[in-house]
């Protein structure tokens, strides 16, 4: 049976009081053509008003292997074996969950049943979030950032009751808990319906064409600028800006190609995590060292660039250039020199909170065997702290790109489409707590050949 | 020629007859002795047809809101239990298909019945607790509730039940209200049979694998390595061979000797998708399978579990239920797309066939 075949299944999660239900009746009482069947917990917080609707005890089923990623609901096998013999009856499958409800083995149903997995595929999470509520309900329960960690969708609801300055600041404290998701603000839970059904929300595809720097990795510097200078003496000139200083890489021979800049940000990134040489005014600029501009003087402040071969020097700086006017100026003719291309990056910030996402992007082909041999070891040692796993991956001598997702350990590598003409490259994103960023890209690196 | 041995008893399928029911068939089972074949779907719908010929006696659409889940014939054959979506069971005539007694057991799911073998009692499970009432529909039993949902039941003797469920199989003294014996194991048991003298328990697991106790001494074993969840369990009637689900094989495990435990197990690869129905004949080593890809096989077992097919057919869709006539001369098999087949199965022995000698 093909994934066009099967049935489709969202997930509602939420805490008690987010709109869940409220969202349940509307999905329900909307003219969308869909015949769906629901499956509501116990204690659902007021009556569903149509539609095929069962109700099932959370019964979480953990196996003798005493692995978290194996544990299933027990009463959605029971009850989905059920409903899969009467596949005429409905085409759509919502799932609610009790607020304290935890999304992993709700997931982990749709990768660990065989039975349930060949007829009905995990089409999305969605998670109800009360704006008013959200940020002591993170503070107090493991479950309600497991449930904003899981989810391809969160809604943002009863943003009516709070500032937009508030509003603005939880998007974001969610945003750094989970890149990959969608969120929707909405008042009353009132949300286009198709923003919560149907998203394939495991197509990355999808999640690309909607945002397509998702995947984007966070950096120490913000911005790039690369220069094409003969030999020479050269000046960087700033004006005051936003900070006392300011760190910076300088790399030679800096290509300006997408891939080319994005493999100099990543050796700026192994050079940024040493410690910065300060770097008074006046002083030669070292290429391919963690440097630190004292800028504390008041007004222009210039340092060298001493380039012995025509070059392409690429400056990979913490702040943009804009912010402190930078320019870079040939001494001899006082002549600016502007620069060829310019890349902004997505600027690292600190992260509160222990569920956060981590990104790795990176071009060229893995080996397939090492692949499998870091990923098996990353999940049986982390998997209980990682949620959520997407991404695709360049397997050398395969001419597709292989899909990945997983929930906690389980996770599933299934050829996609043709590179074709793209460059092949790899990108994956895990969603989990306490997760060690650059311990995961070395590990990845080194599947890298 | 003369080193070629004589056949052994084979037999095999032949031409019956075939009829259909209005939507997926779930449950099918003999009654009258044979001389009936009664068919629920997952509607509700009831099918009462003529075991020779196949011509409907009578039929009933409805019977259970939402649907059926299950149905029990009584040993006897003269009536038959169902129970559904709708929280009920229904005690009807087989002649007929009159309804006796409706139970109402409230709002949840009813999803197994099991009648005693001595036929006075019937037990029901519906979410996490078991009912047992007697032929006429007098409540004679309740349990307490569960950990979780019931996943099974089966009688151990005439008076004590077996329940699995999450962790555990408990055993109840249903005449003294008595716990009799709690086996637990922490893993979701989804399936359970009982050798015909009660002594082994065996439970499929949803973590593909097969648990088994002898409760004699206590003693357990897990047997691992299935692909899939056994969800069907077969023993022989002579409770040394047990046929698994578990993936488009019938793993057999044998109880002769010291095994199972420490012994491979006999592997019959006859369909090409998992197994969805499993039955042992009433008498003899005879196995018959149905699978998801529909087809149905029927094999003659050695005492290692090993063994030949003797007899298949193929059933169109994925089969949903298996059932031997109480003579082991029919065969019948229900599937997803509501289509009953009943085969004649003749069996033949040395006496008519001597092979090549």
């Amino acid at each position: 049976m093909s994934i066009k075949d099967k049935v489709p299944v969202t997930i509602l999660t939420g805490f008690l009081g987010s709109g869940k239900t409220t969202l349940l009746n509307r999905i329900l009482s909307e003219e969308h053509g869909k015949r769906i069947a629901v499956i509501e917990n116990e204690y659902g917080e007021v009556g569903i008003d149509q539609g095929l609707v069962i109700n099932a005890d959370e019964e979480v089923f953990e196996m003798s292997n005493g692995c978290i990623c194996c544990t299933v609901r027990g009463d959605l096998i029971r009850v989905l074996g059920n409903l899969m013999k009467r596949r005429d009856k409905f085409d759509y499958v919502l799932v609610e969950t009790t607020g304290l409800a935890d999304p992993g083995p709700v997931a982990q149903t749709f990768f660990m049943d065989e039975e349930i997995s060949s007829e009905f595929t995990l089409d999305g999470i969605v998670t109800l979030v009360d704006a008013a509520h959200i940020d002591q309900q993170l503070g107090r329960s493991d479950e309600s950032s497991e449930q904003v960690a899981f989810a391809d969708v969160l809604v943002l609801n009863k943003t009516d009751l709070v500032s937009d300055d508030a509003l603005n600041t939880l998007e974001s404290r969610l945003r750094d808990m989970n890149r990959m998701t969608r969120i929707i603000r909405a008042e009353n839970a009132k949300v286009p319906i198709e923003t919560v059904l149907n998203l394939s929300a495991f197509d990355l595809d999808q999640i690309l064409k909607r945002r397509p720097t998702f995947l984007e990795p966070e950096y120490p510097f913000e911005w790039t600028g690369v220069y094409d200078l003969d030999t020479g003496k050269y000046e960087l000139m700033l004006e005051e800006g936003p900070d006392p200083e300011m760190s910076l890489v300088a790399i030679v021979n800096q290509g300006e190609s997408e891939e080319e800049l994005k493999d100099g940000a990543e050796s700026s990134v192994r050079l940024y995590a040493e410690k910065a040489n300060t770097l008074e005014p006046g002083n030669p600029i070292p290429y391919g060292e963690h440097i630190n501009l004292r800028l504390d003087d008041k007004g222009n402040k210039s340092f060298i660039l001493n380039i012995e071969k025509a070059t392409k020097i690429g400056l990979f700086t913490q702040h943009t250039a804009e912010e402190f006017n930078m320019k870079v100026i040939k001494s001899e003719e006082n002549k600016e020199i502007p620069f060829n291309t310019e890349r902004f990056w997505q600027a690292e910030h600190e992260h509160d909170d222990e569920v956060g996402s981590i990104a790795i992007e990176r071009f060229g082909d893995v080996d397939p065997e090492k692949l499998n041999t870091w990923m098996g070891r990353l999940l049986s040692e982390k998997g209980v702290d990682i949620f959520r796993t997407k991404g695709f991956i360049s397997y050398s001598g395969n001419p597709r790109r292989i899909v990945f997702q997983g929930v906690h350990m389980l996770f599933t590598a299934q050829p996609d489409k043709e590179w074709g003409n793209e460059p092949r490259r790899n990108q994956l994103v895990f969603i989990g707590r306490n997760l060690n960023e650059k311990e995961m890209q070395e590990g990845f690196d080194k599947c890298l050949i | 020629m003369s080193d070629i041995e004589p056949f052994s008893p084979r037999g095999m399928f032949h031409e019956g007859w075939t009829a259909e029911v209005n939507d997926y068939a779930i449950a099918c089972g003999w009654a009258l002795k044979g001389k009936q074949f009664l068919v629920g779907d997952v509607a509700g719908g009831l099918f009462a047809f003529e075991g020779d010929t196949g011509k409907i006696i009578w039929k009933k659409e409805n019977t259970h809101s939402g649907g059926l889940i299950a149905m029990a014939i009584h040993p006897e054959g003269e009536i038959f239990a169902t129970s559904g979506q709708d929280g009920n069971v229904q005690i009807c005539n087989c002649h007929e298909g009159k309804v006796i007694k409706t139970l109402d057991l409230g709002k949840d799911w009813v999803e197994h019945l099991k009648w005693s073998n001595d036929g006075l009692f019937l037990a029901i499970a519906s979410s996490k607790k078991v009912y047992v009432f007697n032929e006429v529909g007098e409540e004679k039993w309740i349990s307490e509730d569960h950990p979780s949902t019931v996943s099974a039941i089966t009688w151990s003797n005439k008076n004590e039940l077996a329940t699995a469920c999450y962790g555990r199989v408990t055993f109840f003294d249903i005449l003294n209200n008595k716990t009799n014996q709690k086996l637990e194991w922490q893993g979701s048991l989804v399936s359970m049979e009982l050798s015909p003298d009660g002594d082994i328990v065996a439970c499929g697991s949803q973590d593909n694998s097969v648990h088994f106790w002898r409760r004699s001494t206590g003693m357990d074993a897990e047997m691992t390595g299935y692909p899939g969840k056994p969800s069907h369990l077969s023993f022989d009637d002579s409770g040394k061979l047990l046929a698994t689900s578990g993936s488009e094989r019938i793993t057999v495990w044998s109880f002769i000797g010291n095994g199972p435990e420490g012994t491979m197990p006999g592997e019959l690869c006859h369909h090409t998708e998992p197994i969805s129905s499993l039955a042992f004949s009433n008498k003899g080593m005879l196995v018959a399978s149905g699978s998801r890809d529909g087809s149905v096989v029927a094999s003659f077992l050695k005492k290692d579990g090993n063994g030949d097919p003797v007899g298949a057919a193929f059933a169109g869709d994925l089969v949903g239920a298996i059932s031997w006539r109480p003579d082991d001369c029919a065969l019948a098999a229900v599937n997803a797309k509501g289509v009953v087949n009943v085969w004649k199965f003749k069996v033949r022995t040395n006496l008519f066939s001597k092979g090549f000698k």
